[in-house]
């Protein structure tokens, strides 16, 4: 049964390459919600990969390592909230240095981290499920991969069950109207931004610490937009982020694994895959969403209060 | 304590200048820390920087040599944006238009049709990739940024595959290079240095692209479509039409710069065309506010950066990166700056505190 030993490696790996990808895709789903587009997902992401592999390399300590990437992504985040929130800077142009500044920090500090060997987060093995047949495909992860699957139900119920979440939602499709019931525009978007850039640090840190275990310039290599793009493929719904995270988790492991296999596809043609993939899938979103979803009506415009009164 | 913003009704002339040296003074402090973080005098850096740039005439004609593609790249992006368009692209139409241009440069003949078919090439393999987000975002609403964007990394991986692979040169000991071209599809040099021709080329485009939008009913549209769209359909302006015909000029001059550093700077395809010069175009759009002539100058202090930044790496081992921080710091603080610009800011914990309607 080579087909299924197959499908059980691609799913396993598709979940541990998947899963930098959902928590930056469900951060950015709760700064967006709140009506703040952080385009500077890539650098976010990238700072939490090498500021996650500097701390475990330094301390041992692959989850401190975590922690470390979360703040890392939670700062430049601040940068963008600052900016955009506080302000009222143009959040397309906020994001976008915000990249630069990503990738040149990290290029510039994680000079010296370029093929060092740190401590990475080990797979754990959940009771005896992983000696199921196939099991190893689903049960045998890393923690991290499991408190994202968590994360899941969890900011479902944050966006749709609790006072914030309701807040949440009221910034991000009309503020005039959220700041008029007295919701604390400012300061719910503020949040909003802070948490997306805490879970895109955590995984960064993943991407570096678990996934690709090792630190090079660029690492993300593009994965902070395609989250952007999962963020709209998922209507903006954390339950569907993880589906479009998995599946381009899988797409990035099949062309190394078709690679392995030899089909005779050039390695770069490959590598072309999920870049391609996404501006179809995205293609895909936007031509559904005009009959079902919505992207949050506020999206990517500072409020200003002075501009009604 | 309260804060209280206010819109400016007037801003001072004086601010309009102050901000920008400000952030660039502001940006070479916060790098220079960064700097001494990792061990280096700044000051020492800073210095070797100008000393490379300004001492040598080979320093300074490298100055134009790299200010050259940046100011195609400011361009590419500068004229979509005017429309309100995102084209963060530049880098892969450049990696195009080097493609084409190159194709062109090895196989085609006879020698005096190869280096005008390459500008050709160059042009419209760059039209054709920005072609494709300008479709999409025209036909469909598809966020530009993110197509832009992505389309980079497959550009780039075209051409990495061109030169491991079918373009791979005879005697280049496993570089990924092509073969070098030919003289006759090589741009003319001058002074016994790098500076060539499309130095200069560049700087009329820059000029021509200058008359295009502001003496043109052309440039007037795009204009038009950027800052009113409301207005714009009731002038009866497409703006469809003009969505997809600024991002192919944008296209169009990116492509040129790639066919330019391939004929006048490397003579043969190579992994790397260029060190990042497209994303560079975004801080430089956005210093120059969309304005060509601008564009110009912005270009010229991204040059000096780059010059700066390889000489500061031959010098002191300083990751080229660096380049990165210091022009999303500019664009940082000038954004930063802006605020101050547009509105007044006033502390205080007395009186007039707005408290929002409750309802």
């Amino acid at each position: 049964m080579i087909e299924a030993e197959f499908l059980a490696s691609l799913i396993a790996a598709s979940m541990r390459a998947g899963t930098p990808l959902l928590f930056a895709t469900l951060g950015e789903i709760v700064a967006e919600r709140s009506g703040v587009l952080n385009l500077g997902l890539e650098g976010v992401m990238v700072s939490g990969a090498m500021t996650g592999f500097y701390v475990s390399l330094v301390t041992g300590n692959p989850w401190l390592g975590v922690l470390a990437g979360g703040i890392a992504g939670l700062l430049l985040a601040l940068i963008h909230a600052f900016f955009t929130v506080t302000l009222k800077v143009d959040q397309a142009v906020t994001g976008l240095m915000l990249v630069l500044l990503g990738l040149g920090l990290t290029g510039f500090l994680g000079r010296d981290l370029v093929g060092q060997v740190a401590t990475y987060i080990q797979p754990v093995n959940i009771l005896f499920l992983s000696s199921l047949p196939y099991g190893n495909a689903i049960f045998n992860h890393d923690p991290v991969v499991y408190v994202g699957i968590l994360l899941v139900p969890l900011l479902w119920f944050l966006m749709n069950k609790t006072r914030y979440g309701m807040e949440l939602f009221a910034v991000g499709e009309n503020p005039e109207a959220a700041d008029t019931m007295g919701i604390p525009v400012d300061r719910v978007r503020f949040l909003a931004v802070l948490i997306g850039g805490f879970l895109a640090g955590i995984g960064g840190a993943h991407l570096s610490l678990a996934y690709a275990k090792v630190w090079t310039d660029g690492l993300t290599a593009g994965r902070g937009w395609i989250c952007l793009a999962l963020v709209i493929f998922s209507g903006w719904m954390p339950q569907r982020a993880i589906f479009g995270a998995y599946l381009f988790g899988g797409l990035d492991v099949l062309s190394f694994k078709l690679q392995a296999v030899g089909l005779g596809v050039s390695y770069h043609f490959m590598r072309m895959i999920p870049y391609i993939f996404t501006i179809l899938v995205l293609l895909f979103s936007v031509i559904r969403e005009r009959e079902k979803f919505g992207a949050p009506s506020a999206l990517g415009k500072p409020y200003i209060r002075e501009q009604k009164f | 304590m309260q804060i209280r913003i206010e819109k400016r009704l007037e801003t001072p002339k004086i601010v309009y200048i102050i901000i920008p040296v400000a952030s660039i003074l502001a940006s070479l402090l916060f790098v220079g820390v960064l700097l001494l973080a990792i061990g280096v005098n700044p000051l020492e850096a800073y210095g070797v920087m100008l000393s490379r740039a300004f001492g040598t005439k080979f320093g300074f004609t490298e100055l134009f040599v790299k200010t050259a593609p940046i100011i195609l790249t400011g361009l590419a992006v500068s004229i979509p944006l005017r429309a309100g368009l995102w084209n963060i692209g530049a880098e892969g139409q450049l990696y195009m238009g080097a493609f084409a241009a190159s194709f062109v440069a090895l196989y085609f003949s006879p020698p005096v049709i190869v280096l005008p078919l390459m500008v050709l090439f160059g042009l419209l393999a760059g039209m054709a990739w920005a072609s494709i987000p300008g479709f999409l975002k025209a036909k469909f609403d598809l966020n530009e940024i993110i197509s832009t964007l992505l389309l980079n990394y497959v550009a780039i991986y075209w051409v990495e595959y061109l030169v491991y692979g079918p373009m791979r040169g005879k005697e280049v000991y496993n570089f990924p290079y092509s073969d070098l071209f030919n003289d006759y599809a090589i741009l003319p040099r001058f002074f016994g240095t790098r500076f060539h021709v499309g130095v200069i080329i560049s700087f009329l485009i820059a000029i021509a692209i200058y008359i295009l939008i502001t003496k043109t009913s052309y440039g007037f549209a795009v204009k038009i479509v950027g800052s009113n769209p409301k207005a714009a359909e009731f002038a009866g302006i497409s703006r469809k039409k003009i969505i997809i015909s600024t991002m192919l000029i944008g296209g169009a001059i990116a492509g040129f710069a790639g066919m330019m550093e391939v004929s006048g700077l490397h003579l043969r395809l190579r992994a790397a065309v260029s060190p990042g010069y497209g994303y560079t175009g975004i801080p430089v759009a956005l210093l120059a506010r969309g304005n060509p002539l601008f564009v110009m100058v912005a270009a010229f202090l991204f040059g000096l950066l780059y010059v700066g930044g390889s000489a500061m790496q031959t010098t002191f081992g300083i990751p080229v990166a660096i380049v990165d921080v210091f022009q999303a710091l500019v664009v940082l603080f000038i954004i930063g700056g802006d605020f101050f610009t547009r509105y007044s800011i006033s502390f205080g914990d007395k009186g007039e505190k707005y408290e929002g309607e409750k309802g």
